[in-house]
């Protein structure tokens, strides 16, 4: 078994929530990934007034993939829970009304997408505001992650009453954020593009992967620098970048020929950098996961978890493939 | 130490001002429950309605493809979104209840969580593409999701009723036996009924909307009215919900606490009356119902929904999950231990407010430890009011006493310093805030008295004694 499934983090149950976290954590950046993405696309294209069919298509879409994107956060919000409680319960506090916040943030999002898609006259304002409750969420999340990082600095915050953690690491982690959202939002939107489509998709996907390495660069210079000859991931981090640049460079072919494999294996490299770079991002603080508790590791019910996995699978399945018989 | 070292953990406590905590999540969690509950009824009845509209009834095929999918749709994802502000909302108000019911049941959990994503892909499948599908298409897609939504229901029901009866599960039934806890069945019997008159009421309202004339209109709503027949078994599921209630729960739903009570009557009054109207005047007397009356009984179906999830959260008390871990998220082991230490010993966040003197800092930490879970100073469920009338001696007696004071306050699960430092807080307090406090610190004997009276009272509770639970989990 590969690291960090291998035990090395505690026994076989916590590496299976581990796992588990980091599998649906990926999913669910694919879904975010194309609604904040995809709404500052369509907010982009409804500025600059173009009928640009992407944005149209995207639009469309974008009510179902918030209601997906925020489903399949549940997932690794769950095992969250399991893996860094006590971090994670005191972050949420010691935040507070300003981190519940995220949650009527996405309630007008949801319906700012709604009018988005309904009115022409209301478009542009509609997604400036969904994209900015994204970005508010976007960086509620990646503050969130910080302070549950910060356990030295929990008292003083109480005592000061601030609900804001200003911490220089979260600006990079946005912006590599920002950037991979490009390059997934690109590489989910292409498939059904056309080639001219396909080569602004391409451009735009290069954008986002070169603003993910720069970014990534900056944040691992400030942080004593990140030498491949000494991967703190196990390996995961040069598998993350050799996944990015083949991405780049099959981005770059599907730029020259739309119509060749290049998305295909565009795609399949963005997959790879994906879940890479959720165990990339992981790594740092795989240390501070919380000694499991008895009654967590005991807790039964895995079984009927797998069977019912496989059937909502087989389920969901299906659902698509009565939706795509009526599209 | 780290906050992350201590032993018994210590979370930072957020101040809502006059908002009791229960206030908040309580306004989260009705929300939630009646949007949830009626995305499942409304389901149900979608299916019901194109069932109805391929046999021939094209009205029935205009109502499911029109208004109220849209509707159905908007509940489940407003339900979805505060099904995640409960998760942050009870964690404001209880973190460790929450934690300790993910570390027990996280694998139901993740379930619920499948069932849900089921259930969103089918909803949004039909909304999106329905009008383009083939009949059979249509019906088993609204079936899929009608049974998804359903089976949400049935996980989340076992977890949530496992906190009120925990059932076999204390004496180490592990989780199959906690899940199927006493309070299981009737719990689940009773919101799929709350569900289905709820799809019933919406329907009606959204009939009434339609552009058609009133006698076809009323053929629909006869048909939708079927839907509130099973509130007419509401009442026998109550009553078996009350009967396999731990008997000093049940004792406070029947008289012992006036406000559990009343909010008792309140959700028997307003379901009793919307029962009545939908058997006798929709099924019985298959009288038309205008959206005026539709809403107005959805209205009271609200408030019938509010006043249950209060008596439900309320029979809890003084724990949150019963013989396991009381309101204040502290553990009926620990109570021994913080009587010796003091309650706020290992608690590592300090105040945001000054006090003029050590103890009343003191007596402000350890109400924010103990009391502020349920209580203010002086918003909701004043600690300053309901004490104003009290003698000092009294009121040393009552803290130290809690348990026997009122059967549903958990023991004081500190020293004899702490429930003096709380007496001369609320002094302080009720006579607003003087910069020189006039209490004098207390005579050793008065300390010797309340530890006796402490003693006496014990740490158990004043109710079933806490459960054989597992080792692993005390």
């Amino acid at each position: 078994m590969m690291w960090p499934f291998d035990g090395s983090i505690g026994g076989p149950v916590e590496s299976l929530w581990l796992a588990l976290y980091l599998a649906s954590f990926a999913l669910h950046a694919v879904l975010v990934s194309c609604v904040a993405a995809g709404a500052g696309y369509a907010l982009v294209a409804a500025v600059r007034r173009s009928a640009d069919p992407i944005a149209a298509r995207t639009r469309d879409w974008l009510p179902f993939l918030l209601g997906a994107g925020i489903t399949a956060g549940v997932g690794p919000l769950l095992f969250l829970q399991l893996l860094y409680q006590r971090r994670f319960y005191t972050a949420n506090l010691l935040m507070g009304p300003r981190w519940g916040a995220v949650v009527p943030a996405l309630i007008a999002g949801f319906y700012a997408l709604y009018l988005a898609k309904a009115s022409e006259r209301r478009r542009r304002l509609a997604l400036g505001v969904a994209t900015a409750c994204f970005a508010f969420v976007a960086w509620s999340w990646t503050e969130l992650h910080q302070v549950m990082l910060d356990d030295a600095g929990w008292r003083a915050m109480y005592a000061a009453g601030e609900r804001f953690h200003t911490d220089a690491a979260i600006l990079p982690r946005l912006a590599i954020w920002s950037g991979a959202m490009l390059a997934l939002f690109a590489a989910v939107s292409a498939w059904p593009a056309t080639a001219a489509e396909r080569r602004r998709l391409a451009g735009l996907a290069l954008a986002g992967l070169l603003l993910c390495g720069a970014a990534s660069a900056i944040a691992a210079a400030r942080g004593g620098g990140l030498a491949l000859a000494h991967d703190p991931a196990h390996g995961w981090t040069s598998l993350l970048i050799a996944a990015a640049v083949i991405a780049a460079l099959a981005w770059a072919w599907t730029a020259h020929r739309p119509g060749g494999r290049g998305l295909s294996i565009a795609t399949a490299a963005t997959a790879a950098a994906l879940i890479a770079g959720s165990v990339v991002r992981e790594a740092p603080r795989l240390a501070l996961i919380e000694r499991a508790r008895a009654t967590a590791v005991d807790a039964g019910g895995l079984p009927v978890f797998a069977v019912t996995l496989a059937i909502g699978i087989a389920a969901i399945a299906w659902v698509v493939r009565t939706a795509r018989s009526a599209a | 130490m780290s906050p992350i070292d201590s032993t018994i953990p210590y979370y930072p406590v957020n101040d809502f001002g006059p908002l009791m905590k229960g206030l908040v999540i309580g306004g989260v969690g009705i929300l939630h429950v009646f949007l949830a509950q009626f995305a499942i009824g409304g389901g149900m009845l979608m299916w019901y309605f194109e069932r109805l509209g391929q046999r021939g009834e094209p009205d029935a095929r205009t109502f499911v493809d029109g208004y109220f999918k849209v509707l159905v749709l908007v509940s489940f994802v407003v339900g979805a979104l505060t099904g995640v502000a409960m998760w942050f909302t009870t964690i404001q108000v209880g973190a460790r209840t929450i934690g300790l019911m993910i570390d027990e049941f996280h694998w139901l959990w993740a379930t619920e969580w499948v069932w849900f994503a089921v259930e969103i892909t089918a909803g949004y499948a039909f909304y999106r593409h329905g009008p383009r599908l083939a009949g059979r298409a249509r019906l088993r897609l609204l079936a899929l999701y009608a049974l998804a939504s359903w089976m949400s229901l049935f996980w989340i029901n076992g977890i949530l009723a496992w906190q009120l009866t925990p059932g076999r599960w204390l004496d180490g039934g592990g989780v199959w036996a906690g899940f199927f806890n006493p309070s299981f069945a009737p719990s689940l019997l009773f919101r799929t009924a709350v569900s289905t008159t709820l799809g019933a009421l919406v329907g009606c309202i959204v009939i009434n909307a339609m552009d058609l004339p009133r006698e076809r209109r009323a053929a629909l709503i006869r048909r939708a009215a079927r839907f509130a027949a099973p509130i007419a078994a509401m009442p026998v599921l109550a009553l078996w919900f009350l009967a396999v209630l731990p008997a000093d729960s049940r004792s406070w739903l029947l008289g012992g606490s006036m406000a559990m009570t009343m909010f008792v009557g309140v959700a028997a009054g307003a379901s009793f009356l919307i029962g009545g109207y939908a058997i006798v005047g929709l099924i019985v007397q298959r009288l038309y119902i205008n959206g005026a009356t539709a809403t107005l009984l959805l209205g009271l179906a609200f408030g019938a929904t509010a006043a249950g999830e209060f008596v439900r959260e309320g029979a809890r008390k003084p724990y949150t999950v019963r013989g396991v871990l009381y309101s204040t998220s502290i553990r009926p082991a620990e109570v021994a231990a913080l009587r010796a230490s003091g309650a706020t010993a290992g608690d590592p966040y300090p105040l945001h407010d000054r006090y003029p003197t050590e103890q009343l800092a003191r007596g402000a930490k350890v109400e924010r430890a103990l009391c502020d879970a349920c209580h203010t100073l002086h918003g909701a469920n004043a600690l300053v009011e309901l004490t104003r009338t009290w003698t000092d001696d009294q009121l040393r007696l009552n803290l130290a006493k809690l348990q026997r004071t009122k059967g549903f306050m958990p023991p004081f699960a500190g020293n004899a310093e702490d429930v003096e430092a709380v007496v001369q807080l609320l002094r302080w307090e009720r006579d607003g805030r003087p910069a020189t406090p006039a209490a004098a610190p207390a005579s050793p004997e008065t300390l010797a008295q309340i530890a006796r009276w402490l003693d006496e009272a014990g740490t158990e509770p004043a109710g079933d004694p806490p459960g054989r639970v597992p080792g692993r989990v005390q």
